[in-house]
């Protein structure tokens, strides 16, 4: 695999990221990194990464920083990247950690998280909506992202069962055919 | 202590096993481990601790460091927080390599396909339920609106209008 970006500036981005990824839905700041403002990926390769890295065990976020990292750097880029990504953010909340036990700081921070949690809903919406533009291609598609869309959101039901239950219907509406 | 320790890094290493499809569906779990079950916190500090990690760049599950850190210090921190990333970092690494290696074959190519759907339907699930948390009132609401907008143009870095959205939330009283 060759691989296609300098480690040192794969680890500065990717720590970066890590460092700006504030609120919910952090996926979304790596696809505004790595394909919107720099031409490392292109949008089908960032999904495939980041559903490896929602079916696979183990955080998302984190997940998905080590299968770009390996996409982009081999195996040193997921190793050195995932560090940058986790060791940033790891060390402030060491210390806001020692804080909070020590000094007695309490988060009193409602009124803050409700605006960083409005805007990252418009965040999220936008990547979303970006990613179903550039990949979503068919009615096959579009019928699994809008059933796993339903049964994980409005529906509630727990994400391992959803994902069981469209996996092999999603496998078998797009199995290969002949001519294909 | 030492018993106390491998039951800490065990708990933090089979959470991060069923974490699937994001963090948030392994919460109510992990809360119940940490404060029900073995009373490494409180339930008061569980709750100060996740709100910690959401203020904190980086991923949410770092709450393993806070947790860590009130049931064995440093060491706790460092197990935990190991726990969680280290053994699935390894298993996504090895998973994504070798895939890598089969990606051109028509399976392997039909079978992308058939999952990239599903990865961004989990990503619209998961806009619903931000939405869902936070999105209460026409403010909360116009300033997400704000934000694709400003966004979708591309002039600001995602980082930076968060930011602004929390300083304009605190000054506001959201």
């Amino acid at each position: 695999m060759t691989e296609r970006v300098r480690l040192s500036r794969l680890v500065q981005v990717f720590g970066w990221t890590g460092l700006t990824s504030l609120g919910g839905g952090r996926s979304a700041y790596f696809y505004d990194a790595v394909v919107m403002r720099r031409p490392w990926l292109k949008s089908h390769e960032f999904i495939q990464d980041l559903t490896l890295s929602q079916l696979l065990p183990g955080p998302s976020f984190a997940n998905l920083g080590v299968a770009l990292g390996v996409r982009l750097g081999g195996w040193r880029g997921g190793a050195w990247g995932a560090l940058a990504l986790i060791v940033p953010g790891a060390l402030i909340l060491l210390g806001l950690t020692l804080l909070y036990f020590h000094v007695g700081f309490a988060p009193n921070t409602t009124s803050a998280m409700h605006g960083m949690g409005a805007a990252v809903v418009g965040l999220v919406f936008i990547t979303t909506a970006r990613m179903i533009r550039a990949s979503i291609r068919g009615g096959s598609a579009l019928l699994v992202a809008a059933a796993i869309f339903v049964l994980v959101g409005p529906l509630h039901v727990n994400t391992g069962l959803a994902v069981l239950l469209m996996v092999p219907l999603s496998l078998w509406l797009h199995r290969p055919r002949s001519g294909s | 202590m030492i018993l106390d320790l491998a039951r800490l890094t065990w708990t933090f290493l089979w959470l991060s096993l069923i974490c699937v499809g994001g963090g948030l569906g392994v919460i109510p779990e992990l809360q119940r481990q940490v404060v029900d079950r073995f009373h490494w916190v409180t339930a008061r500090e569980f709750l100060d601790g996740y709100t910690l990690s959401q203020l904190t760049p980086g991923p949410t599950m770092l709450v393993s460091i806070f947790v860590g850190y009130r049931a064995h210090g440093i060491l706790g921190a460092l197990l935990a927080t190991a726990a969680m990333f280290l053994p699935t970092a390894i298993i996504t690494a090895v998973i994504t390599r070798h895939w890598a290696t089969l990606r051109d074959r028509p399976w392997a190519r039909a079978a992308e396909r058939a999952l990239a759907p599903i990865g961004i339907g989990l990503m619209a699930a998961g806009v619903y339920t931000l939405a869902r948390t936070g999105i209460h009132d026409w403010a909360t609401g116009s300033l997400a609106g704000l934000v694709a907008a400003v966004l979708y143009t591309g002039w600001l870095p995602p980082f930076l209008l968060v930011l602004a959205a929390g300083i304009i939330g605190w000054l506001a009283g959201l």
